[in-house]
């Protein structure tokens, strides 16, 4: 698994990404509060899982001072300075997260804001693309949205010059939690 | 689009310094780049997989669409079979009247640009928005793309600022960072409001009805969430057997495309999502596959272009076009650009419009190299040729040429006269270097070299062989040439045989061997070609037939039988002819016996190794003529860069296209120069009349030899010092 996150990281940071590790879930709620405020974000759209009261995410980053959306996303996605979502599985080999965001508020969370943050589960590190596609092939139905994420938006459209951030999120961070997430 | 339109537009695109620059740079960097994205990734291993589940999938064509059908069908998917554009257009058209729509996204899609998809739905009252920053820049500049995946790659900066200054109303600084920012917050307006998003898909996988695009930009992500409604538009050749096949695409597409380990987002779609309605509501959305074919399995049905349909237009055969990179897309006149684009246009399009399309292929072989569906693009694009010549028949000046050509006695005795009568312009030093009124072209960039005093056929009579107890006998077949224009070439073939132990034969009644009519797409010429030599080979009688050059050899070894193919008594002699001929540095390297250890060492004269393309590519011989260099005592071989890029020879293209042969010719020396080498050695009498003409135009002292003569010069140094002045002076 070592192994496996440190592929990760050397690929996600290699394409713009950030990548961070912690031990607990209440440490990953610590962190990704402590780097959304070091990046002066406002405002939070949150979707897809149930930190937001288990964990107490969204009450640990209302107490830092940031604004949580958690309904009605379609209006608050478009204005929030960030967007967080569960990864459902980590591929080392590419340093991409593959997210099952069949439900549309994740999908406006993760696609809307400039800022994209991931929580997973070190658990959900695979070595290889070819499994990652054997996992989702083993689910009892191919989710209806699969997205699979490696890095920030980019674009080299003109002049061939790299630009980062044209459509999607122009940052892009995993926080990954040994254990459960959720 | 007639010939003269072509030459204009290739002007055009030439004296475009902007783009030169936006299409040199990225030529360049592209190369290296894709090759550190397959570090440590099997590329062979890899398209073989593509090429093998994407021929699977189409020559089961009607099961996949049944499978894909059906499994899309219960996740919800209404799909639809489009024959032709009209009928995709009216569905889609229909969809979006039905569900009262307004505002249209796009994320990209070829398909739709074929059949001019925006056109119909902007008439039909719609506003349609392309979302792809390069897709969407064209669209407001009005203009056509010029590469498959980057669609703006020929404006600069400052054009793009000033078409966003036109369409916005307010002044934009040409800084990429600020227009892509623009982008974003215009398109994001769009993207909110739109009724409809329409998509293309790198892959349909048929046993689980999913789609699959490959993005950077995020575009088809937001395409696939805001809209209500959400129409895929896909061509046959997208379908895929099975899920776990995607990995392959996956693997290649996006490193062929762009050099990446992954794009930013791969996004699968099984059936429709949830979506906000205008009321607030959250419901799964209307959700259509449109599946076209538009000429499709037309083109699968023929069988030498079966293999479109293993194409996952990654446009990398554009990325290594030396062609492509000197003009750019737009020179192509379609959607569909470079090599596989003139395929495609003949198919999708029509013949017509792939004219003089596929007329820019200068058959360098270099796009079959790197493509990820095994696809022989440049031997499609000869087939598109000489289908256009067997149909149309050629200009008179070029059909008469050929004619003259493939006729031995008056071919050979015009190039006599030719020999006597060119000495005026070569003024005794070997080279013409300039020639008047309209041929003028041939000799700007580089000299031609003079028609030799005594043709090959001639001095063979009076070379001696010394070979006592012959190990067996080898037919020399000449080419045009080494017969006509450097018969050194072929005396040093004959002294290397002889000392390997066998008897070489020229067999008198050879002549040419029909790649100039193959190349310019005359079949029947070409046939006559293959006819005489089969005669006159009479490879039944000979252990190999050997050829010094690599097109030639191309020709005996694989041409020949194309054209006889089916003949009774033709057939199993081109067969058997096949199976003898060798290239000269193949069957060197066949007939063993070289020192284990090479003796090249440091310090000694520097030799660089030029790779023609048909010996490279048509041969897969590299390796041998490098290992005769390094064998050779007092030569050190040093690589070029690009050593295996077109020298722009081409046989007749340099004469059709001077324009473009001349800049691919000038890259090619100053990597040579780059080299530091004294010496270039070539395979090719094509190769050397080329490199060795621009050497000269430019006055340099860098000499260009045949292997061969290299082999027998380097052996005695007298020799050597001998044909260096020689070489020098002519």
């Amino acid at each position: 698994m070592e192994d496996y996150y440190q592929s990760f990281r050397v690929k996600l940071e290699g394409v713009s990404g950030e990548c961070y590790r912690v031990a607990t879930a209440a440490e990953g709620i610590e962190l990704a509060t402590h780097v959304l405020q070091s990046k002066g974000v406002k405002s939070v759209a949150l979707a897809g899982f149930f930190l937001s009261e288990a964990g107490g995410l969204a009450s640990k980053l209302a107490q830092a001072g940031i604004t949580v959306h958690t309904e009605n996303l379609r209006a608050a996605a478009p204005e929030a300075d960030a967007g967080i979502t569960i990864g459902r599985w980590a591929i080392a080999e590419t340093g991409t997260i593959v997210q099952t965001a069949t439900d549309v508020d994740e999908r406006l969370c993760s696609t809307l804001p400039p800022l994209h943050l991931v929580l997973l589960s070190t658990d959900a590190l695979v070595p290889t693309l070819a499994e990652a596609l054997k996992r989702i092939h083993s689910s009892p139905e191919i989710p209806g949205f699969v997205g699979f994420i490696t890095g920030p938006s980019r674009t080299s459209d003109i002049e061939r010059v790299l630009t980062i951030g044209v459509h999607g999120p122009e940052q892009f961070i995993a926080v990954f939690v040994e254990g459960e997430v959720e | 689009m007639g010939k003269p339109e072509v030459k204009g537009k290739i002007k055009k695109a030439l004296d475009n310094q902007v783009l030169r620059g936006a299409l040199g740079k990225f030529g360049d960097t592209y190369i290296e780049a894709r090759a550190k994205a397959y570090e440590g990734y099997d590329f062979e291993a890899l398209r073989s997989k593509v090429a093998e589940r994407k021929a699977y999938a189409a020559s089961h064509l009607e099961e996949m669409l049944d499978r894909f059908e059906k499994a899309a069908a219960e996740r919800g998917a209404k799909v639809y079979r489009a024959a032709g554009a009209e009928d995709a257009k009216r569905y889609i058209v229909e969809v979006a009247a039905r569900n009262g729509v307004k505002n249209i996204v796009k994320s990209k899609s070829m398909a739709s640009e074929e059949i001019h998809l925006n056109q119909a739905l902007a008439a039909a009252g719609c506003d349609v928005q392309e979302t792809d920053l390069g897709e969407w820049i064209i669209q407001l500049a009005h203009q056509r793309p010029s590469h498959m995946v980057l669609p703006a790659i020929h404006m600069t900066k400052e054009q793009v600022a000033e078409v966003f200054t036109d369409n916005l109303q307010r002044p934009n600084d040409p800084e990429i960072a600020a227009l892509v920012k623009t982008a974003r917050l215009e398109l994001r307006k769009k993207f909110l409001q739109a009724d409809m998003g329409i998509s293309g898909a790198n892959m349909a996988i048929a046993e689980t009805g999913t789609l699959v695009m490959l993005t950077n930009e995020g575009n088809a992500r937001l395409t696939s969430t805001l809209p209500r409604v959400h129409v895929f538009l896909v061509g046959l050749e997208k379908l895929i057997p099975n899920f776990e096949d995607a990995l392959y695409v996956l693997q290649t597409l996006p490193r062929s495309a762009t050099a990446q380990q992954l794009t930013s987002y791969v996004t699968m779609i099984t059936g429709p999502t949830p979506a906000y309605y205008p009321d607030g509501s959250v419901q799964d959305k209307e959700f259509h596959i449109v599946i076209m074919d538009n000429g499709r399995r037309q083109m699968y049905a023929d069988d030498k272009f079966k293999k479109s349909f293993q194409c996952i237009r990654c446009a990398s055969c554009l990325n290594v076009c030396p062609i492509y990179q000197l003009v750019g897309g737009h020179v192509y006149g379609h959607i569909y650009t470079g090599g596989i684009g003139a395929i495609l246009t003949a198919f999708l399009h029509s013949e017509e419009d792939a004219k003089d399309v596929q007329s820019l292929c200068l058959q360098c072989g270099k796009c079959a190299e790197v493509c990820p569906g095994q696809l022989d693009i440049p031997e499609m694009i000869l087939e598109i040729r000489n289908r256009i010549g067997d149909k149309k028949k050629l200009p008179f000046t070029q059909k008469f040429a050929l004619d003259v050509v493939s006729n031995r006695r008056l071919f050979h005795s015009l190039l006599r006269v030719a020999s006597k009568a060119q000495k005026p312009l070569s003024q005794g030093h070997g080279f013409i270097r300039h020639l008047p009124l309209f041929l003028s072209g041939l000799t700007e960039q580089k000299s031609l070299p003079e028609i030799a005093d005594v043709p090959f056929r001639d001095l063979f009579k009076n070379v001696k062989q010394e070979v006592p107890s012959p190990k067996g006998k080898i037919a020399f077949y000449a080419g045009c040439l080494i017969d006509f224009v450097y018969p050194r070439i072929g005396e040093a073939v004959i002294k290397t045989l002889n000392a390997k132990g066998y008897e070489v034969t020229f067999p008198e009644g050879q002549s040419c061997c029909g790649a100039p009519a193959s190349y310019m797409g005359d079949r029947e010429n070409a046939r006559k070609s293959a006819v005489l030599n089969l005669e006159a080979l009479h490879a039944e009688a000979v252990d190999y037939v050997v050829t010094a050059c690599p097109t030639c050899t191309h020709a005996l070894k694989d041409r020949f039988a194309e054209l006889v193919a089916g003949d009774p008594v033709w057939a199993p002699r081109a067969a058997e002819l096949s199976r003898k001929s060798r290239d000269f540095s193949q069957l060197l390297s066949e007939l063993g016996s070289d020192p284990p250890e090479p003796k090249g060492k440091p310090g000694k004269r520097k030799v660089t190794y030029h790779d023609s393309c048909h010996l490279k590519r048509k041969a897969g011989v590299f390796l041998e003529p490098r290992q005769h260099m390094q064998n050779i005592e007092g030569l050190e071989l040093v690589e070029m860069k690009e050593s295996d890029s077109c020298c722009g020879f081409g046989g007749s293209y340099s004469i059709k296209f001077p324009e473009l042969s001349a800049p691919i010719l000038e890259r090619k020396l100053k990597n040579i120069e780059a080299s530091g080498a004294e010496v270039v050695a070539v395979d090719c009498p094509g190769c050397l009349m080329q490199i060795a003409g621009g050497l000269d135009k430019k006055g340099s002292k860098i000499i260009v030899k045949h292997t061969a003569e290299l082999i027998t010069d380097e052996a005695l140094t007298e020799n050597r010092k001998e044909n260096d002045l020689r070489q020098n002076k002519c």
